[in-house]
């Protein structure tokens, strides 16, 4: 018994070392993010800085390219999405799985398969839609298409058939309509199914690269991802201003990490598992 | 008015609670598909108000453009990273499910890389590839490497660097689908290959594989799928360069339809890749009976 907890402790250890091997790139960016320029390229590496400088991470946040509108842009724009996307998510995913109607799968279906087109035919329509609509150039032309998502109707769905019949039956006696149990009921019922779409939903929003590429022109409009780019292209070689600044991109996405990281994994794993 | 019966109030009810969704992916789904099925046939440019009906000519034109060739090859190496991440998520997942004390927070370190990066982290892995200075080349100098590669600053080692990054970041979230299947495997099963007398390798490869081959299967197809309709982690870093080393096909269409503004030609090329993700698909539809072994 003795000899194979020790075997045991040895492989943890073993994955311990590959584990903190993969999130190095995340130590070596706060590490240089604090280090004098000298320093960034001396090997052996300098995990710890020799004098820990603030004056990048200060640079980044009150600089001419500050990143408080950038962050101001993207928290707008992934909350909006995120709301919406959840609270349209839910409506359909219940009208999919909990009211049967003629024809409910074969529309499911259709949803499916529009999940295979790819964002890149529908950028360039997009694109000369969004112009003709007055939207490119804004923050609508990321909010609106946001807030619909199929993932989300399908996840919903997956969700609210595992809820039995009979906890809305009882109540269809008391005379109850569809609504009323979706508000009141199952909604109630999927807290933890919504947090983990919400949470999901809104990691997407943060990190979408792809679309403000697209469909922002203007600085003053950029979200992070965007703001970041630009800081990249402008710094050439102050690479501890670029680690700083990429810093303020990723800091968010490991603080949602940290406080959801359950519901991010649970919900991870039982849509691809049940799907 | 007529009275409508039971089965058509459902009718009704069922489609009203979809109706607002159905509204958006109408709009920003539905209607931008078909209209670029009617720019496919079109020379339509950005820059240009006059737009000619040119038939299939932008196919004609794709079929001898030399840059698709060279993007349909780069997409195959950048897919080849699919698989590559599966395995060694397997074996990690295989190893955190039973064999190591400190589990939940193993795998929230190697999930990290999935959830947190955007094209952030791009930018640190293209300072860590920086052939002369960088942390990478540095370790392998130190090891005794004389020539370490040029990463990705060459043609021929740059997509190979991309693939690294996308192994890196796909991990974490195929070991969180195999560590979800490997827990429903029923212990029982275990127990028996263990009475048997077969080796722990044994009990993974004819027992443990098989049981996960759905899993396994589905995480092919849902990579294969995803890792071709991504370029923002290579426009971010390499814009495709250098030279056309790293420009994949779903680059591709964006810089023909966002830097040269060919818009009719960019939507004939992504209709190319529309049809291979149809065809994965019909691939996953057709061949879920034939490969998965229970």
């Amino acid at each position: 018994m003795n000899v194979f907890n020790i075997t045991k402790w040895v492989v943890t250890a073993m994955m311990l070392f590959f584990a903190i091997v993969m999130i190095l790139p995340f130590v070596w960016m706060i590490s240089t993010s604090f280090k004098s320029p000298a320093e960034v390229f001396v090997f052996p590496i300098q995990w710890i800085p020799s004098e820990i400088i603030w004056q990048h991470h200060i640079q980044v946040w009150t600089g001419d390219q500050s990143f408080v509108p950038y962050y101001l842009n993207s928290l707008k724009i992934s909350f909006a999405c995120m709301v919406g996307a959840t609270f349209l998510s839910a409506l359909a995913g219940y009208g999919f799985s909990r009211i049967e109607f003629k024809g409910r799968e074969t529309l499911f279906l259709l949803y499916l398969s529009m999940m295979m087109i790819p964002p890149q035919v529908l950028f360039v329509p997009k694109f000369i839609m969004f112009d003709w609509m007055g939207i490119y150039n804004t923050h609508w032309a990321l909010i609106l298409p946001g807030i619909f998502t199929i993932f989300g109707v399908f996840m919903m769905r997956q969700f609210f058939m595992g809820i039995p019949k009979d906890i809305s039956e009882s109540a269809f006696i008391d005379g109850a309509g569809h609504f009323l149990i979706f508000w009141r009921i199952i909604l109630p019922l999927s807290k933890p199914a919504l947090a983990t779409l919400a949470i999901i939903d809104f990691s997407w929003h943060w990190n979408d690269y792809e679309n403000a590429l697209v469909f922002l022109i203007d600085q003053d409009l950029y979200t992070v991802p965007l703001g970041l780019q630009n800081f990249i292209f402008e710094s050439n070689i102050d690479y501890n201003g670029m680690m700083a600044a990429t810093s303020a991109g990723i800091i968010p996405m490991l603080v949602v990490f940290l406080i959801g990281q359950k519901f991010i994994i649970q919900g991870i794993a039982s849509t691809a598992v049940k799907g | 008015m007529m009275k409508m019966n039971w089965n058509q109030r459902q009718k009704w009810i069922g489609l009203l609670f979809i109706a607002p969704n159905m509204i958006g992916i109408s709009l920003f789904f539905i209607i931008p598909a078909l209209f670029s099925l009617y720019l496919v046939f079109t020379n339509y440019q950005f820059t240009n108000p006059i737009v000619d009906f040119i038939g299939l000519d932008n196919f004609t034109r794709l079929f001898h453009d030399k840059l698709f060739y060279i993007s349909l090859k780069n997409t195959l190496l950048f897919l080849a990273s699919v698989p590559l991440s599966m395995g060694l998520a397997f074996i990690v997942a295989v190893i955190l499910n039973k064999s190591v004390y400190l589990k939940g927070i193993l795998r929230s370190l190697y999930f990290m890389p999935y959830i947190t990066s955007g094209i952030a982290i791009a930018f640190v892995w293209m300072l860590l590839f920086q052939p002369k200075n960088g942390p990478i080349n540095g370790v392998l100098r130190a090891i005794g490497v004389e020539n370490p590669p040029g990463w990705l600053s060459t043609l021929e080692t740059s997509m190979y660097a991309i693939d690294i990054i996308w192994i890196w970041f796909m991990l974490g979230y195929n070991m969180i689908i195999y560590l979800a299947a490997l827990q429903e495997i029923s212990p029982e099963l275990l127990e028996a290959g263990k009475i048997d007398g077969a080796r722990r390798w044994q009990t993974v490869r004819h027992i443990i594989w098989p049981i996960v081959s759905p899993t396994t299967f589905l995480l092919l197809i849902t990579g294969l799928i995803m890792t071709i309709k991504t370029f923002g982690i290579i426009q971010a870093i390499t814009q495709g360069g250098p030279g056309n080393s790293t420009t994949i096909l779903s680059l591709f269409v964006y810089k023909t339809a966002f830097s040269y503004y060919e818009m009719g030609y960019a939507s004939a090329i992504s209709w190319v890749l529309f049809s291979i993700i149809l065809l994965i698909t019909i691939v996953q539809w057709y061949g879920q009976k034939k490969w998965v072994h229970y």
